[in-house]
């Protein structure tokens, strides 16, 4: 009640409104391809926001797979020189740096496929 | 609320529950007359209106998720729209003070805006005694009729400011082109 209230008030006019009202009036823009020129760029940042993770990622595992392999191998290393009998450990516990870098890769994979799904 | 209104939020849901860019597009098709006219009497330059209608349709799209649905689509649109062009004129005035400090004279200078009170006055020679603020209230009001609630929520001015300014902005135009209420009424 209160709002309506207001909005009447508010439609009260005196003549400079009127005026203002007719100054400030202008005619309807024509579409003219406007809409579809946003739509058009909206739909190629979309592509590339998709794009740009797949692409990182893809980026990300060639250039990180020599370091975490020679990590990978130094650990390796640095396991074979500890002391075995200090360590009880069920044969063949500890995997091979093969399977290490197969599991990392799967997990990774899994991810992405898991996020692309999403999208 | 009004149909149109009704019709607004539904496709805004739809932009925002999947991404729907024809639903986007039918939004931007149902207001971009609106905008582009807000933002053209704003800058008083059409293409420079209609790069920024462009950008703030990007910003808006962005930012959809953020619209509460509690006002029309169209305020929270001129909100969005008002805060482009801010944006866009405070860069241009970096650029200026940068040029300005170069010891250059700045375009927005060279291009200032002269009133001729003797001619009959049009919305041009209006908007020009107009600061920008109060430019954008009036537009808000007399160009896209929105409430005093709609403009207070688009320009985060509290409702009796927007009055305050509707008066000095009239006042103004008043004092300027020295008009008598019985000459218009």
């Amino acid at each position: 009640m209160t709002s309506k209230i207001i909005n009447m008030a508010e439609k009260i006019k005196d003549a400079q409104d009127r005026m203002l009202d007719s100054m400030f009036h202008s005619d309807p823009i024509a579409d003219d391809g406007f809409s579809n020129r946003v739509v058009r760029r909206i739909q190629r940042r979309l592509w590339l926001r998709r794009l740009s993770m797949p692409i990182a990622i893809g980026l990300g595992l060639v250039l990180a797979f020599q370091p975490a392999l020679d990590l990978l191998q130094t650990l390796a290393g640095l396991l074979d020189t500890m002391p075995t009998q200090n360590i009880s450990v069920p044969a063949g516990w500890i995997p091979k740096l093969q399977n290490v870098v197969l599991a990392g890769m799967l997990v990774v994979t899994g991810i992405f496929g898991l996020r692309m799904l999403e999208d | 609320m009004s149909a149109l209104q009704a019709e607004d939020h539904q496709l805004v849901a739809r932009v925002v529950s999947s991404q729907d860019t024809a639903a986007f597009g039918e939004l931007i098709r149902r207001h971009q007359s609106h905008v582009r006219n807000f933002l053209r009497k704003l800058t008083r330059d059409a293409s420079t209106a209609d790069d920024l209608a462009q950008d703030c349709f990007m910003h808006a799209w962005n930012k959809l998720p953020g619209f509460s649905g509690r006002g029309s689509f169209i305020g929270w649109l001129l909100k969005v729209a008002y805060t482009t062009f801010l944006q866009s004129k405070r860069k241009a005035n970096r650029y200026s003070e940068i040029l300005a400090q170069a010891g250059h004279v700045a375009d927005a200078e060279a291009k200032s805006y002269t009133v001729d009170t003797d001619e009959v006055p049009d919305l041009e020679k209006f908007l020009a005694v107009l600061s920008d603020e109060e430019r954008a209230v009036m537009v808000m009001s007399y160009a896209c009729g929105l409430s005093h609630r709609e403009i207070s929520d688009a320009t985060d001015l509290p409702v009796g400011t927007v009055k305050s300014v509707i008066y000095r902005g009239k006042e103004k135009i008043r004092t300027h082109f020295d008009i008598k209420d019985h000459k218009h009424g």
